[in-house]
């Protein structure tokens, strides 16, 4: 057999099933009045489609992309629907829905790093994953590796995998596909670091097997798809680096030499469909959940900084609210505090920051004594703090964080009642470290200025907060969308990205246009014209064809 | 003024889940903690101290239990107990209501033998039995009173608001007293601060064995009980009836009203 | 003591996974079964294991000393009626009918123990008529009220001289007042909130009963002392066909209750503003849970309940949001209905509230979760939205009544 370098993959053909036996609506009002839920997902743009098709195998995926192609019908994917930027909402055709394809399907020991990785088909959540793997369900799952279940049953160690958007119900293949990230990213990184192998079908009805570490793209920056007939897809991978300083979710990956596997990781769909995931999981450690408060916000941003720095304190995430959320949150205490389901939040606190740390007995003492320290040196002390060790603690802790998210939305749901087009307006933008601070300033100083209100909370150890404006009429919406983009583009001067974890998806294709210039996007759309010829899926994700 | 707030350990009850095949328990992923209506009592041994803060109040957790129930323990000191016993021995595995209330009893009298006041939750969520409190008391000799939701002390008398079937009774009575608490003072859970949890391992915590109290071996665990398990199975699960899609709302309803029409329980003449 | 028998043992791991206290565990050197000190000798392994590896030794109880008790003994537990006369409690009828369906095994007398004011104790011929033979009955100033000490020396007393092999009591919030504090005064074993009796073939009363919030059932005997006591849950047992014509023997006893031996006094006394119908009363009940949304809603609620002569009850979270009262909720920490009909509405059926009401009739769900455990006890149950489907029930149901008036 001719040898291949490794900048070129073999897409291989399996069996495929007739399309009749193959569950499908054929039908855009049915698929409306009754499966209205697959037109949608949480940024709540609403599309449309004409069939909607719910495979079982990885077969069947490839019959339905046959079909689609050869009618030239456009596809959309559609898995969990949790996603924020509508990548998700079909614009027309076809919705292919992987949700039948939910188990796991495999169990092995990595034999080059000795972890365990797990194998699921693209539509199982991350709930379930955790569920599977801390209650050992191994139930016709394969062993990839010898011995490996039955290495793992005899284990004391909790696993579990550590990616953990806050929505749990998401799918593997989708947080795949967006490159996921939550609080856990702090300290274990995003998807991308914990994704070993995907199997992606592509529009040629053909399959990808693509295991990391093995494809490489060319010094030229090529790599090649050898399809069955013996023809190539030659792909050239952009020349721009993506921006890997920050937690980054904005645009197809991009790197000299870079491994294959990375380029389908967090492209939205835009390549082909995700019909399996292998990924590792880790040991789950004890922790202990604290939420501190401080009396300023530059105590924080100052107690931020110092627990990332020093090697001694390793928390698992740093998260933060801003006085404007703290406040927004004692009104909800004061009116109903059953459901904040949290002792009083002390009323001279103008910044918490929630951060996790390992937890063991024996240890307990000196690192709490050390947080002491750098509290006293953040002008705060530990009895304003709460803490908790045990499940049903960091259930509240969790609880108490998206009540804030949450209660945006029911304030926003109240004033939409008297202006209907009002929405929430979320940023997603990320700086590097040495920004975080000036970033902070600059949010307040343009924010007070403009009298909007607003809250700031989120993922600070990345330097990733959510900024959410409350507009309380239109003309506050459209102050809020230009503000927006004044701080879109001050990220990004400030080299950072426009949209650190959620995406571009359909809704923010402007704003990656301020981090890329027109002809980096480019470069973007002929990956995707090299790899989906005919433009079949998720059209309208991250870039826009002029043509279509 | 001395209070015993007696502890359990619990497994956390609604998240044990049956095997209705076996009829046997699935215990994965199930934490162990401190029984909620001790937090409570515990809660309104803090809420009387805090009401007097010119007496000087000890608060003194005490369990019986295995090894890990420390753990309870440690929950209590970082909830505002002052010290914490455990009373733990392989002899006193087996015990029921009486061995335990038993053991109990000669626990609080070599720890706190001049105790003022004993708090209990009102049972505890695994056993559900609620018994060991009006056994302690017996056993202490000292009268009871059940399901209060509010404690108040004066100089030599103790009122305790206490839930009835049909509503409330202010009931009084003399130190030193029992009281079982169904409701805590506060409507949340109150959470420690590091500073509780760091001050909570400075706090005395120490373990009784059987040889430091005065029973007698037979009344001890199981030799000393009364009462035995001999059987443990799933309860009877009923069978589940019809279900129906409630998309259309007027075809609902009618099928309601059928059914009920059906098994006459409604009266459809006009009264 | 728990013992193992390490032939036996072929070290499967099935006692570690039913070990409800994480106290057996397979030793991985030598793959058989070891004891750890957390075990309560709660017998889940022993039942478990199917290769008689593991086994309880228990103490066998003396022959003689079991027959110098014979009789089942209730506690006729008196409250206040409407207008503030004695009756007697439901559960006392329905521990006759138990006693009734023991006593075909074990062929004993049944007596009622009523403690009371003198003057004011309520007719009881209608103990005969429900199946008691005789009844023990005190009259005593000091037992005007419900008191612990006046009403635990009196029974004691009671007890003391007639022997009873077996002592029931409702386990009502007296009766889990009392019965636990009888037990410790003279050291007998007592089961607290039963479901179950039955007499097995060595004359023992098996006594069962829901733990683990309801999740799982316990039998549990009382081997060496008597009286076997147990409180039994109200509303579960079925009150006996009543037989006017039968007829008892009434005995009266005396005992000294001296007025500072009675420690506790009641200072005050509310009733909360409640239905006068108490729910373990009414036939019918509209039951409400966390899926109503807001305590506004709970006035359609209300109208339902009222238009089919039934009344409100409420699960616990309700109760805990301050929404609706302790006197109305149903389930493990509330109280045990069993009325003839049963409508839960966006309840989702956790086991604390199952064991509170599955013993009802009919159940009638209505929740937007379709996974909701309530599903899996109800006889009817619609997989929608309340507010959608209560209105329209109501509707169709005016218009079917107008329709008889024609």
């Amino acid at each position: 057999m001719k040898s291949v370098s490794s900048n070129t993959i073999r897409s291989k053909k399996n069996e495929s099933v007739p399309i009749t036996g193959i569950r499908k609506i054929h039908d855009s009002q049915i698929i409306s009045s009754d499966y209205s839920a697959y037109l949608v997902d949480e940024s709540k743009l609403e599309g449309t489609a004409e069939w909607l098709f719910f495979p079982k195998t990885e077969a069947e995926i490839i019959s339905i992309i046959t079909f689609l192609r050869e009618k030239k019908i456009p596809a959309y994917i559609s898995a969990a629907r949790t996603g924020i930027v509508g990548s998700s909402v079909p614009k027309r055709g076809s919705i292919i829905s992987i949700e039948k394809m939910d188990r796991m399907l495999g169990f092995g020991v990595d034999q080059n790093n000795g972890k365990y990785f797990c194998r699921f088909e693209p539509g199982i959540t991350l709930k379930a994953i955790n569920d599977k793997i801390s209650k050992k369900e191994f139930e016709k799952v394969k062993e990839l590796t010898p011995n490996a279940i039955s290495r793992f049953m005899e284990e004391n160690q909790s696993y579990y995998y550590p990616m953990d958007p806050t929505e749990m119900s998401a799918s593997i293949s989708g947080t795949v596909a967006t490159n996921a990230s939550g609080a856990g990213t702090f300290k274990y990184g995003a998807t991308r670091k914990w994704v070993k192998k995907i199997r992606v079908a592509l529009a040629n009805g053909e399959i990808l097997d693509i295991p990391r570490g093995k494809y490489f793209a060319s010094n030229n920056r090529i790599f090649i798809v050898k399809q069955t007939d013996g023809t190539d897809l030659i792909v050239k991978i952009p020349s721009y680096e993506f921006n890997t300083n920050v937690k980054n979710a904005a645009g197809i990956y991009s790197k000299p030499n870079m491994d294959i596997i990375d380029l389908f990781i967090g492209s939205e769909g835009v390549f082909g469909v995700i019909t399996e995931v292998d990924v590792w999981i880790m040991e789950k450690n004890p922790l202990i959940s604290n939420v501190l408060f401080f009396n300023s916000e530059d105590d924080a941003l100052d107690f931020v900084e110092k627990i990332r720095t020093d090697n001694t304190v390793s928390p698992e995430f740093i998260e933060y609210f801003s006085g404007e959320s703290l406040d927004l949150l004692r009104n909800v205490q004061s009116k109903n505090p059953v459901l904040l389901n949290m002792p009083q939040i002390p009323s001279k606190a103008r910044s918490a920051i929630f951060f996790d740390l390992p937890y063991s007995e024996d240890i307990l003492i000196s690192s709490m004594e050390k947080i002491d320290k750098i509290a006293k040196e953040c002008k705060t002390t530990l009895e304003t703090s709460w803490s908790g060790y045990e499940n049903r603690e960091f259930a509240r802790f969790k609880h108490f964080r998206h009540a804030l998210p949450e209660t945006v939305n029911s304030i926003i749901a109240e004033r939409k009642r008297q202006y209907p087009e009002l929405h929430k307006l979320g940023t997603d933008m990320c700086v590097p470290d040495e920004k975080l601070g000036e970033m902070m300033q600059y949010y307040h100083s343009v924010l007070r200025q403009a009298a909007l209100e607003y809250v700031i909370f989120g993922h600070i150890g990345d330097n990733h907060v959510h900024l959410n404006i409350l507009p309380k009429n239109t003309e506050e919406l459209e102050l809020g969308q230009k503000i927006y983009e004044k701080f879109a583009k001050k990220a990004v001067e400030y080299g950072g990205s426009v949209s650190a974890e959620h995406g571009i998806g359909k809704i923010k294709l402007e704003f990656l246009k301020f981090m890329y210039a027109e002809k980096e996007i480019e470069q973007m759309r002929a990956v995707k014209k090299a790899l989906d010829p005919s433009l079949l899926f998720n059209c309208g994700n991250i870039f826009e064809f002029k043509e279509v | 003024m001395k209070i015993v707030v007696t502890i359990k350990q619990v497994p956390e009850a609604d998240k044990v889940a049956v095997n209705s095949e076996t009829g046997t328990l699935i215990r994965e992923g199930v934490e162990s903690i401190l029984n909620p209506f001790c937090e409570y009592a515990l809660d309104m041994a803090v809420k009387i101290k805090g009401d007097n803060p010119d007496i000087n109040v000890e608060i003194i957790a005490i369990s019986m239990g295995p090894p890990q129930a420390k753990m309870a323990l440690m929950r209590c000191l970082e909830l505002g107990a002052d010290k914490a016993f455990l009373l733990s021995d392989r002899a006193f595995a087996g015990s029921d209501v009486w061995a335990t209330s038993l053991t109990l009893k000669e626990g609080i009298r070599k720890i706190v033998p001049n105790f003022d006041l004993v708090l209990c939750g009102k049972q505890a969520i695994d056993g559900d039995t609620a018994q060991v409190p009006a056994e302690l008391a017996e056993n202490l000799g000292i009268p009871q009173i059940f399901y209060g939701i509010d404690v108040n002390v004066e100089k030599k008398k103790i009122r305790v608001k206490k839930e009835t079937d049909n509503g409330f009774q202010i009931i009084e009575t003399r130190f030193p007293a029992l009281i079982t608490i169904s409701k805590g003072p506060n409507n949340i859970r109150r959470l420690p601060s590091m500073k509780n949890i760091i001050e909570a391992r400075k706090k005395p915590l120490e373990v009784f064995t059987a040889d430091k109290l005065d029973i007698e071996e037979e009344k001890l665990g199981l030799n000393g009980s009364y009462t035995q398990v001999i059987n443990i199975f799933a309860p009877p699960t009923k069978e589940a009836g019809r279900i129906i899609d409630g998309g259309d709302p007027d075809k609902a309803a009618e099928q309601m009203i059928e059914f009920l029409r059906k098994k006459k329980l409604i009266k459809f003449e006009v009264e | 003591m728990l013992e193992i028998n390490e032939e036996n043992c072929t070290g499967c791991k099935i006692c570690e996974k039913v070990c409800p206290f994480g106290a057996i565990i397979v030793d991985p050197k030598d793959k058989k079964a070891k004891v750890l000190d957390a075990c309560t000798l709660c017998g889940a392994c022993v039942n478990a294991c199917r290769f008689d590896a593991i086994t309880i030794k228990r103490k066998k109880a003396t022959k003689e000393e079991l027959e110098k008790f014979s009789g089942i003994m209730i506690w006729g537990e008196l409250e206040k009626d409407k207008n503030e006369n004695l009756q007697i409690k439901n559960v006392v009828f329905e521990l006759l009918g138990k006693a009734q369906e023991l006593n075909k095994t074990l062929k004993e007398t049944i007596s009622v123990v009523i403690l009371g004011p003198p003057g004011k104790i309520p007719p009881i011929d209608v103990l005969y008529h429900y199946g008691a033979d005789n009844v023990y009955l005190c009259e005593h100033e000091l037992l005007e009220t419900y008191s612990t000490d006046g009403f635990t020396t009196a029974i004691t007393t009671l007890i003391i001289r007639e022997k009873p092999s077996i002592f029931f009591y409702g386990a009502t919030v007296n009766g889990r007042d009392l019965a636990p504090r009888i037990a410790a005064r003279i050291a007998t074993g007592l089961t607290a909130d039963c479901t179950a009796f039955d007499i097995d073939e060595e004359k023992q009363l098996v006594q069962t009963r829901p733990a683990f919030g309801g999740n799982i059932m316990a039998s549990i005997i009382s081997p060496f002392t008597r009286p076997q006591m147990a409180t039994a849950r109200p509303n579960n047992f079925q009150k006996p066909i009543k037989d006017p014509t039968r007829k008892g023997n009434l005995k009266k006893f005396e005992v000294t209750i001296e007025k500072q031996s009675i420690r506790t006094k009641i200072i005050e006394e509310t009733i909360t503003k409640v239905d006068k119908i108490k729910i373990e009363e009414s036939e019918i009940l509209v039951s409400v849970g966390r899926g109503i949304g807001t305590k506004e809603n709970l006035e359609i609620v209300q109208e339902l309940a009222r238009e089919i002569r039934g009344i409100m009850s409420s699960s616990r979270a309700l109760v805990e949001l301050g929404w609706t009262s302790h006197p109305i909720q149903v389930g493990q920490s509330g109280k045990t209905v069993s009325p003839k009909l049963y409508i839960a509405l966006g309840i989702s059926g956790k086991i604390q509230h199952l064991v509170g009401m599955k013993s009802s009739d009919i159940i009638i769900a209505i929740n937007t979760d379709p996974e909701a455990p309530i599903f899996n006890v109800a006889d009817f149950g619609i997989v929608g939205d309340i507010f959608e489907i209560i209105p329209q029930f109501l509707k169709l149901l005016r218009s079917e009544r107008r329709k008889t008036i024609t």
